[in-house]
């Protein structure tokens, strides 16, 4: 009932559900727990009966997917975000990993680290109306974790221009722009989903295992060292003074005025 | 008719947006020796107030219909070194722009050909017009377009910089931008001005620490850092291509070619 992520395996399909509906599933130090851990325990089924996984859709609970790393907990405590980056470093190597197709399916919202978790995906299905993006820089935040994988997806000078610019984009502008593969109607986003999941599932998973190996050996995608690096170079940044000020400042103008009705 | 200390390069500071505009038109902005020192001059300085977190972006623009034809190919005429020693200098330039600890943008407003389009796949963000186009018509005159390779490589993929760099193919900025070497396109020179003045103000208010670590950071990750594809290498690169410039096969190319431009113009 209290759980943050929620795995359900039905027909082949694994759905992993982000649940903290009441932060816009802000990935918080438990969260991101939760997802490494759900992902490692999918990885595991899948070594151990691989015909009972061969999908794997990642999505969130309430009105948006994800709306990025939750900072406002850790950060004064320079330790634990540290901890909480390479986790979730972690985590996003360990879904890419993965030996099926994976499905970011996106509503609403997919921010900072939540647009990482689209971007790692090999599919990902949103709406016209969303809100994508990394706004990492206007905050004094060094995108450095979701960086390798949106270089990957987009390319290198692409990626360039969106991290350096910072800012979000709707969802049909992340279709045009290479974030996302398929963009439809918000009320067809399920449907989409699952007709996309059922056409993999036609698939030989054996021949799905072995092309995303092959592309994961080519785009660099099993580097540790750069997940890692990654991680350490984002907390490096926000245990800076500059991004302190700044997400001080930021987490104030949040939480003044309308909570009272939260 | 050339008076080398007439000013070809402009900058500008302000509110920590550093506007290097090349200013010669009549020119086609060409680079030539007076450009590209005063060019060397303004990178250098932007540079220096970039790592004294006294700029954070840096926009590169220029005036005229031409953003740059590349090398001033009557000077090259004339002095067999002078080609050689323009390509050391243009890897110098783009190597300078990519480790320069701010985000570099382009606004190109029409051609960036040969070292000019070089000058562009170097920077960070860019910015085209309509009317632009890019391209490394360079082997005509005997030349390889291999000092931009690191950067363009990076920015575009493998795939397409070989098409450019082999096919001596002009594109417009439509293509370009399918190719990902064009960022933010407008629909001419007047609405490319607002927009590239836009984002280099809305970059330039953000966090210098944060922008500079992604900076480095992605070009860590595609290779173009010091210690990776623009490192020892690119001076290996550098002198082979210099080194072509001095060769026969060019230096009767690009007499051909000078001579057929003198009938035609």
């Amino acid at each position: 009932m209290d759980e943050l992520v929620h795995l359900s395996i039905e027909q082949g399909c694994a759905t992993i559900t982000l649940r903290r509906t009441d932060a816009r599933n802000a990935l918080s130090f438990e969260l991101i727990h939760a997802l490494a851990s759900t992902i490692a325990q999918v990885s595991a089924r899948i070594t151990s009966a691989p015909h009972e996984v061969r999908v794997v859709v990642i999505a969130g609970e309430g009105k948006s997917f994800c709306a990025g790393v939750d900072l406002k907990a850790v950060l004064h405590d320079a330790l634990r975000m540290g901890g909480m980056l390479q986790q979730l470093s972690m985590a996003l190597l360990a879904l890419r990993q993965l030996p099926v197709p994976t499905i970011a399916r996106v509503q609403g919202a997919a921010i900072g680290g939540g647009c990482g978790l689209v971007v790692v995906c090999d599919f990902a299905v949103t709406h016209p109306e969303a809100k994508l993006g990394y706004p990492e820089v206007d905050l004094g935040v060094c995108p450095a974790v979701v960086a390798p994988w949106l270089v990957k997806k987009i390319g290198a000078g692409p990626a360039r221009a969106m991290l350096l610019a910072g800012g979000t984009m709707r969802g049909d502008e992340a279709f045009n722009r290479g974030l996302v593969t398929h963009c439809v109607a918000r009320d067809q986003l399920e449907s989409t989903t699952a007709e996309l999941v059922a056409r993999l599932m036609t698939g030989g998973p054996h021949a799905l295992a072995c092309t995303k190996r092959m592309l994961n050996e080519l785009d660099g995608s099993n580097d540790a060292r750069i997940a890692r690096e990654a991680a350490e170079l984002s907390a490096k940044v926000i245990a800076g003074p500059e991004a302190q000020a700044h997400l001080s400042r930021h987490f104030q103008a949040i939480s003044t005025p309308p909570t009272a009705t939260r | 008719m050339d008076d080398p200390a007439s000013q070809r390069v402009r900058t500008a500071v302000c509110a920590k947006l550093c506007t290097i505009t090349l200013d010669d038109p009549s020119r086609r902005n060409a680079l030539g020796s007076g450009l590209l020192e005063q060019l060397e001059r303004a990178i250098a300085q932007a540079d220096s107030l970039a790592r004294h977190d006294e700029i954070v972006v840096l926009l590169l623009r220029a005036t005229g219909r031409v953003f740059c034809s590349g090398f001033d190919l009557e000077e090259c005429v004339q002095n067999e070194q002078t080609l050689a020693q323009f390509v050391r200098r243009l890897s110098a330039l783009t190597r300078a722009i990519r480790a320069m600890p701010a985000v570099v943008v382009a606004q190109v407003q029409g051609a960036a050909l040969a070292g000019g389009c070089a000058i562009v796949a170097a920077c960070d963000i860019v910015c085209a017009s309509e009317q632009a186009t890019f391209g490394y018509p360079v082997h005509r005159i005997g030349l390889s377009p291999a000092v931009s390779l690191p950067t363009l490589m990076a920015t575009v993929g493998c795939g397409s910089a070989r098409t450019l760099a082999l096919s001596s193919d002009v594109v417009d900025a439509k293509r370009a931008q399918a190719l990902g070497l064009v960022h933010t396109l407008a629909c001419d020179a007047d609405a490319l001005e607002i927009a590239a003045t836009a984002l280099a103000r809305a970059i330039a208010v953000k966090s210098p620490v944060a922008l500079r670590a992604t900076k480095l950071w992605l070009n860590e990750l595609d290779g173009t850092h010091p210690s990776g594809s623009l490192g020892a290498h690119a001076d290996s690169v550098t002198e082979a291509t210099a080194a072509l410039c001095t060769a026969p096969e060019s230096r009767l190319l690009l007499a051909d070619f000078w001579k057929r431009r003198k009938a035609t113009s």
